[in-house]
């Protein structure tokens, strides 16, 4: 089969590949992306801007260099899209909202600029809730995200545009944000792969902040070793963002085959209880592939779930009321209800709650890294509690159970985020007709490379799915 | 002369804010439950717990 015609089925870093080797024309891989992501917006919502033509610009230059045999970067003329929360010289950014930049940005966000040191293109802009805050897709502002696998039903957010452009086979990956679950919520829920790393590993830079002292950048992708030649690219210190790790970064397609065999996989039963049963059947369809493929099952206990989601809200909700303080006061009404309620329980929270938290956290971190981790490697979780619910159930707008509905969506994600640890998220092995759920592995700081590695092995086992057209 | 000041100042959270009644209840209600979490975990956090331990801890993990 031509490079083209198996466009949809190729990993980016085979898709790179093909580039290199000139099976493929990075203009005739470009259009095919836009092709295909415009199909993708039709049944999904998912792009705020398409860049169409000066990607197909950029890839005819691409392609004209590697005519001349000049030396190229590693992803000269790859299509990928991001998350529209970036800075980029010349652009203002929609931050999936009413209330945007007063003028276009004068420097790229780190991410964005690394990627294209890299090579990559940027086809669109793609949806995300309204300023990163909600994981379901909603999006009262700029209309809601449609699943790929079922328009009638949430995306999962605040990422949803990057995971149906994915899902869908229009890009092989696409930039993220996770405060709360905003990576993994949309994989899950699409039927896909991301990769939350160590708080701290990838440098925010030039994003869009929500609570900084959450906020992680990520990759969602069909192919988990996608996730690391694109995490090998971003990672890394960066001047600009104080709180970039100087932690060595290691090349995590290194390892990425190596064999899984005996290592230890933590079950926490009584946090896995409170998912709904369906959720918790296909957990075990889950686990039967990773023990598959030589995880050994062990039994592991997270602190108290319940205080560390309370502990996470201390921090989140006063950090982004904070970082919203200003617009808040001038341009209540240009938010959409959603937001807008849920920035106002922020200005609530007592400063001495919000310094306890951040207090706290560092115990917190060691005592999970202790007790939790003594007894396995990695840990595995649900990403949803629910089974996929329908765009009107989840409908609540700033209503009076808004706290509650969206505190069960991110029950098994929002705690991860107070620890920092990086988590990769995996699909649950379904069959033709039934819904995607997920699972997340989640790993002790720094240890990206032995979540790719489990998820190499799991997709051998489980090869991605690309959703329908229609 | 009274031992009260003359004026009181009283701090309502939001006040700058354009909250219907109904969101500030729930608004209250919502941040209770979640302080009554916090404080119990203030009582047993060491005097010198610090912010940057979440740090420290993460990056001593790398090494």
């Amino acid at each position: 089969m031509s490079a083209l015609a198996d466009f949809p089925n190729l990993s980016a870093r085979a898709l790179s590949t093909a580039l290199a080797a000139r099976r493929i024309s990075s203009e005739e891989a470009t259009v095919e992306a836009s092709r295909r992501l415009e199909a993708a917006h039709t049944r999904t919502n998912c792009v705020i801007t398409s860049e169409r033509d000066e990607a197909i610009a950029a890839a005819r230059k691409v392609d004209a260099a590697r005519a001349k045999g000049e030396k190229l970067a590693p992803l000269a003329g790859l299509p990928l899209a991001h998350k529209d929360m970036f800075d980029r010289t010349g652009k203002i950014a929609s931050w999936g909202a009413r209330i945007r930049a007063d003028k276009p940005a004068t420097s790229n966000a780190t991410v964005i600029q690394r990627l294209r040191d890299a090579g990559a293109l940027e086809l669109a802009a793609l949806h995300l809730t309204e300023f990163a805050f909600g994981p379901t897709g909603h999006n009262y502002v700029l209309g809601h995200a449609r699943n790929p696998w079922d328009p009638t039903r949430i995306t999962g957010g605040s990422s949803s545009g990057t995971a149906c452009a994915v899902a869908m086979g229009a890009i092989p990956a696409g930039l993220g944000s996770d405060t709360a679950g905003s990576l993994r919520l949309p994989a899950a829920n699409c039927g896909i792969t991301s990769i939350k790393p160590t708080w701290g590993r990838v440098s925010r830079a030039g994003a869009m902040p929500l609570a900084l002292c959450l906020d992680t950048l990520g990759f969602i992708a069909r192919h988990v070793e996608d996730l690391a030649l694109l995490l090998n690219v971003v990672a890394g210190h960066d001047a600009r963002d104080a709180s970039s790790s100087t932690v060595p970064v290691p090349d995590y397609l290194a390892d990425i085959d190596k064999p899984v065999a005996g290592i230890r996989l933590g079950i926490d039963e009584a946090v896995i209880s409170e998912a709904h049963p369906d959720i918790q059947k296909g957990l075990e369809r889950a686990l039967a592939e990773l023990v598959a493929t030589g995880l050994v099952k062990s039994s592991c206990r997270f602190p108290d779930w319940n205080t560390i989601d309370h502990l996470t809200q201390a921090m989140q909700l006063p950090d982004a009321a904070s970082a919203h303080a200003g617009y808040m006061m001038t341009r209540p009404d240009d938010y959409g209800p959603q937001v807008r309620a849920r920035l106002e329980v922020g200005h609530f929270v007592p400063a001495v709650d919000h310094m306890t938290a951040l207090r706290a956290r560092g115990t917190m971190l060691a005592r999970t890294l202790e007790t939790t981790f003594k007894q396995c490697d990695v840990a595995i979780l649900p990403v949803t509690a629910d089974p996929l619910p329908t765009i009107a159930e989840l409908d609540v707008a700033g209503g009076p159970t808004v706290q509650q509905i969206m505190a069960r969506v991110v029950k098994f994600c929002r705690p991860i985020n107070y620890f920092g640890l990086p988590t990769l998220t995996l699909p649950i092995p379904r069959s033709a007709g039934e819904l995607p759920v997920g699972i997340q592995l989640i790993a002790k700081p720094y240890a990206e490379s032995l979540l790719f590695r489990i998820g190499q092995a799991y997709q051998k086992r489980v090869p991605p799915m690309i959703a329908p057209a229609a | 002369m009274s031992s009260q000041p003359a004026t009181s100042i009283t701090v309502t959270p939001a006040d700058y804010l354009d909250i219907p009644e109904e969101r500030r209840r729930a608004a209250r209600d919502h941040v209770a439950t979640v302080s009554k979490t916090v404080r119990k975990v203030a009582l047993e956090l060491p005097l010198g717990a610090d912010v940057d331990d979440f740090r420290r801890n993460l990056t001593a993990e790398a090494k």
